[in-house]
């Protein structure tokens, strides 16, 4: 082996090497995250995926894709208690768009989820474009490994395990415990077991989750944004029409970018603080190559 | 003389076979889909009930208060009068289940007919006569003997969840022997059938129900013949029918086939004997006789039947007794005050009002999408056993849904708009603050709060001190209870994590629809306002 080969070669597996850029791929040229500002919230939606480089970067051909919205509340899209049924719905266009072989759509709400899945619009949304609707069926839970800090096994739908690709669309809510829920609380919906208790160290399961669960890009729905009463509102003044969509790679940091929306500092949230300590991803909005684009 | 069977009367009797399953499928059916629909207002799924004259008349009669639907009871009472007791052999579900039964028992060897001696068929004109004596003085206990409200209860409280249990417990199986692909499409198959698989006193239910059934070894329809008081108040209008039994005394050779196998001891043997209020014109006799000798004629001339054999002292005495039972039932301490876990259904009436009406029936058990609703066993008196309390470590009361108001067969839990519903306050709940985390721990838990679906949330969090025993200081978010707001929906104490005894815990106190369980006074909070 020459030498020149071998220095190329440690530096390719230098790269693999950096967890982070594994986990994140970042090319060259596109942003780390697209804010996009608009009236249509699927043509933002759109836009987001594409200033990121499009759909076809993050899924394959063939892919099998979980798409986790928050299905969470026995509320309408009005009251900006769930994801944008548009914006999942775009999602899944997309997803099949780039080939994807199948897109699976399901959440664990709090209320029945016969009656979330309908009232929040997205059981029809996702229906119409193709994804396979599925209510959370109680015999896929099984006890797994999480392998976190804090948190080393719960019981997990394996339908977040079994499958290629998991895009996190959530929606962004008020929290009187979290301060705020957007991507990393959302996976609080794709467990079950006594999740309740976890609310007894929040921040340290909302990081150990997502650090589990991985999604290759979320898509904060911020089209409107829940103000008060979260995390289900309930009276039309407690949401607020925002017309935004951030998406990343990087959830910490769309998160980080959507906690600005309420006029919180990310660096102000425990488990942003948490989760940028250690090494998941930026917090820092200065240190972002952010897209902002208004349709 | 030739032996011949009936060929017409053989095809009338399937023609009625016909007709029962055609009823049960169709009651079964609609059972089914009582249920959350897909959207906030339900169809008429419990229209069988509409057409039962004893509720009718029972609760007209204990509520004074006439509940319009119940005019399709006018349509079997003259179907009655004009064709006789037909809706007991042709359309009663539960009529249908007995006979398939009493025919199994049969086939089985496990019942086998004899020439009927006993006069007992009387046994349910009396206790049709106690429930109408009770009802005239406002004791409602129609419900517990109703053949509607027994089969539909007994299957959504014991049959449907035994078999939810089966099915789950299958389904488990699968996915052990990794036949995950089959269990998911059996999964989706189902998943719009909701089930409420959990009901306190599915055992009791369960074993009555099945006792009631198992009657049917000792006799063919045991209940239709001896118990039911529908079929009882039916027998009384048939009398003047329009069909009546003839034997053609050439043919007859007096095998007493005819009666031994009677389904309900109508006596068609000797023709003089025939009880035309007993007969449900299965078609049973004219299709069994062996000599084709039995006929029945339209004829409009009313005939001279067997009557009803029942002793006046009799009745005096079921009557008195019907009158009597009305304080036997109401002494209870939940008639003195109010008891704080007779959480009511919203849109249910003042309790008083609401027993009058409820017949038991199990429509709303049957529809509430979280499974909270239950049978009560004491908490409203011998009255109200079976009488739906929410039970909201089962299952809270959904915000956005009024279903149970919407198929409450008698009214007694009135019909409620959704906009309405969400104003109804069935009780207030409350913080056990010796079992709360952050009231008796110090360590965060906002689960009530963030569940709690009024806006503003009736559940507020303050920061607290919390002195541990080690001396340390911890300042929470700790929930506190706004009464005002809180409408007792119970989602709370059912998401709590203290999951044994939840540490957040809904009581009647409050309800909307009572007066007396008030704890404010009213001029205080006027006050207030101002």
């Amino acid at each position: 082996m020459k030498r020149r080969e071998f220095l190329k070669d440690i530096a390719i597996g230098s790269l693999f090497l950096n967890i982070s850029t594994l986990l994140h791929p970042q090319e060259k040229g596109f942003p780390h995250i697209a804010l996009i500002q608009g009236e249509s919230p699927s043509d933002i939606t759109r836009e987001a995926i594409n200033t990121l480089g499009g759909m076809k970067k993050f899924i394959a051909r063939g892919d099998l894709v979980v798409v986790k919205p928050n299905i969470g509340w026995d509320r309408n899209p009005q009251q900006a208690a769930c994801t944008n049924p548009e914006v999942v719905k775009t999602v899944i266009e997309l997803c099949f768009d780039a080939g994807a072989k199948q897109v699976k759509v399901l959440d664990n709400p709090c209320n029945p989820a016969r009656r979330t899945y309908v009232r929040s619009g997205i059981a029809e949304a996702a229906k119409k474009a193709g994804a396979t609707v599925l209510f959370p069926n109680p015999h896929h839970l099984k006890k797994i490994a999480i392998k976190g800090e804090w948190l080393k096994e719960w019981e997990v739908y394996t339908d977040f395990i079994e499958t290629d690709k998991i895009i996190n669309v959530p929606i962004a809510k008020t929290h009187s415990l979290s301060r705020l829920t957007m991507g990393m609380k959302n996976w609080l919906g794709a467990i079950g077991g006594k999740r309740n208790q976890l609310h007894q160290n929040i921040d340290f399961a909302m990081i150990d989750l997502s650090s589990f669960f991985n999604p290759v890009l979320t898509v904060l729905d911020a089209y409107r944004i829940l103000l008060r009463n979260g995390p289900q509102g309930g009276r039309l003044s407690d949401a607020m029409l925002y017309k935004t969509i951030v998406a990343g790679t990087d959830y910490v940091a769309v998160d980080a970018l959507g906690a600005t929306f309420f006029g919180i500092k990310p660096e102000e949230l425990r488990y942003l603080q948490l989760a940028h300590q250690k090494g998941m991803g930026e917090i820092h909005l200065e240190n972002l190559n952010i897209a902002k684009k208004t349709l | 003389m030739q032996k011949k069977r009936s060929k017409k009367y053989r095809i009338i009797q399937a023609l009625r076979i016909v007709s029962q399953s055609f009823f049960f499928i169709l009651f079964f059916y609609l059972l089914i889909n009582t249920r959350f629909p897909g959207e906030d207002y339900i169809g008429h799924v419990e229209i069988f009930f509409h057409f039962d004259p004893l509720l009718a008349i029972t609760t007209f009669l204990a509520s004074r208060a006439f509940f319009g639907t119940f005019l399709f009871a006018l349509i079997t009472i003259a179907i009655t009068i004009i064709l006789g007791r037909v809706a007991c052999g042709w359309i009663c579900p539960l009529g249908a289940l007995h006979q398939f039964f009493s025919f199994v028992f049969k086939k089985s060897k496990l019942l086998n007919p004899k020439m009927p001696q006993d006069n007992h068929t009387v046994w349910k004109y009396y206790l049709l006569l106690f429930i109408v004596a009770g009802s005239v003085f406002t004791l409602n206990l129609a419900g517990l003997f109703d053949p509607f409200s027994l089969l539909f209860r007994s299957f959504t409280a014991s049959i449907i969840p035994g078999l939810s249990y089966i099915f789950s417990n299958f389904l488990g199986l699968l996915y052990k022997l990794n036949l995950s692909s089959l269990g998911d499409s059996l999964v989706q198959l189902v998943e719009n059938i909701d089930i409420n698989a959990i009901f306190s006193q599915s055992f009791a239910i369960g074993i009555i129900f099945i006792s009631i059934v198992l009657l049917n070894i000792k006799k063919e329809r045991f209940w239709c013949r001896y118990i039911c008081p529908l079929g009882a108040l039916l027998g009384l209008f048939s009398k003047w029918n329009l069909i009546k039994l003839k034997i053609d005394s050439k043919k007859c050779i007096q095998c007493g086939l005819c009666t031994i196998h009677c389904q309900t001891q109508a006596n068609p043997f000797p023709e003089d004997q025939w009880k035309v209020s007993e007969c449900v014109y299965c078609y049973t006799c004219s299709a069994i006789c062996p000599t084709s000798a039995i006929q029945f004629h339209l004829k409009a001339i009313p005939e001279r039947t067997a009557p009803i054999n029942l002793s006046r002292r009799r009745l005096i005495f079921t009557s008195i007794l019907g009158a009597l039972a009305v304080p036997f039932f109401r002494i209870s301490p939940s008639t003195a005050r109010a008891s704080e876990k007779l959480i009511r259904p919203p849109g249910a009436l003042p309790e008083k009002d609401f027993l009058q009406k409820c017949v038991k029936c199990g429509e709303c058990l049957k529809v509430c999408p979280t499974n909270g609703l239950q049978l009560a066993l004491t908490e409203a008196g011998p009255e109200g056993i079976w009488t739906p309390i929410l039970v909201p470590r089962i299952g809270y009361c959904e915000y956005y849904c009024s279903l149970c108001s919407q198929v409450c067969p008698t009214g007694a839990i009135k019909e409620l708009t959704i906009e309405q519903k969400t104003e109804v306050k069935i009780g207030t709940s409350w913080i056990n603050k010796d079992r709360c985390i952050p009231w008796k721990f110090g360590d965060p838990c906002i689960v009530c709060e963030e569940h709690c679906p009024v806006s503003p949330k009736a559940i507020k969090l303050e920061k607290i001190e919390v002195k541990l025993p080690d001396g340390t200081i911890k300042t929470p978010l700790a929930p506190f209870i706004d009464i005002e707001l809180c409408i007792g929906c119970g989602i709370c104490e059912n998401k709590c994590p203290v999951v044994d005894a939840p540490a957040v815990y809904v009581t009647s106190i409050g309800e909307s629809r009572s007066e007396r369980n008030q704890m404010l006074l009213d001029i205080i909070k006027s006050e207030e306002d101002i």
